[in-house]
């Protein structure tokens, strides 16, 4: 009786100490599906508005001609998992990349282009003129040196048809 | 004036794209502060396992940067406006647990 307590105190306690290291395969697993699954999106999306759809940073061209425009904006939160904070942690100690930040931050911003996208698409524009992009850290924990910090990601653009 | 949804025509750039701008009334802003709840907040804890995008800051910060745009465009709208040009967006961490949503433009009448 008292061993099968033991028992399930070690394997808690075992569970618990490799945390960090669970939630790093957990999340380098989950992150690398969202990012298959944004290439596969991107191609979608890709070959139905290229042809038709210019997208470019510029206020100076030419809007004669337009009948119809809307603000589009659209923001995203995204984070690395706890684990790979805490690897972040150990390697920022050296310098050098951070290939997690890497991976979640450019998946952010991607995803975030791409709903841009989708979201002129259903409005029927057919060119997006002036996008920005911002970023900022986003912190809704109660504490001030929290864990849980996520960045955003506001893209926002003006749609014209 | 609450929960009556104004519409106006806004955009990013200095004009509107095929109208023309006939006179411009100012600066308008609209900003909220937004703090989560707790049962938000836990559930991030554990999406926080695995990384990537946390839909509910997305839906919470989604939510409240369309408050602050109505706010902004009931600004615009008690100076006559019928347009916004040159909106622009800010984010910032004001506190522990709360962000500030705020948007600013320039209100114009179009026609």
């Amino acid at each position: 009786m008292s061993n099968a307590i033991l028992i399930v105190i070690y394997a808690v306690s075992a569970i618990l100490t490799l945390l960090p290291l669970w939630s790093w395969a957990l999340g380098r697993w989950y992150q690398a599906g969202l990012v298959s699954k944004l290439n596969e999106n991107e191609k979608l999306i890709g070959s139905i508005l290229d042809d038709k759809m210019s997208i470019s940073t510029s206020n100076k061209i030419s809007l004669l001609g337009a009948e119809y425009s809307t603000l589009l904006h659209v923001s995203l939160c995204v984070g690395p998992s706890v684990g790979q904070i805490f690897f972040m942690w150990l390697k920022s100690l050296f310098g050098g990349r951070l290939h997690s930040y890497d991976v979640v931050l450019d998946f952010g911003r991607r995803e975030a282009l791409l709903r841009l996208k989708q979201q002129a698409a259903e409005r029927g524009c057919t060119s997006i003129v002036n996008i920005r992009i911002e970023t900022s850290v986003v912190s809704f924990a109660k504490t001030q040196n929290s864990k849980q910090a996520s960045v955003e990601f506001l893209a926002f653009a003006t749609g014209i048809r | 004036m609450q929960g009556q949804t104004i519409s106006l025509m806004m955009s990013n750039v200095e004009s509107i794209p095929g109208k023309n701008i006939v006179n411009s009334l100012g600066l308008v802003t609209g900003s909220t502060v937004r703090a989560k709840n707790i049962g938000k907040d836990i559930f991030a804890g554990f999406k926080n396992l695995v990384g990537g995008e946390l839909k509910v800051y997305t839906e919470l910060l989604n939510e409240s940067r369309n408050e602050a745009i109505q706010r902004m465009m009931i600004d615009a709208h008690a100076r006559g406006a019928n347009g916004i040009v040159n909106v622009r967006f800010a984010t910032s961490n004001v506190a522990a647990g709360a962000s500030e949503l705020f948007c600013y433009g320039t209100a114009v009448i179009v026609e």
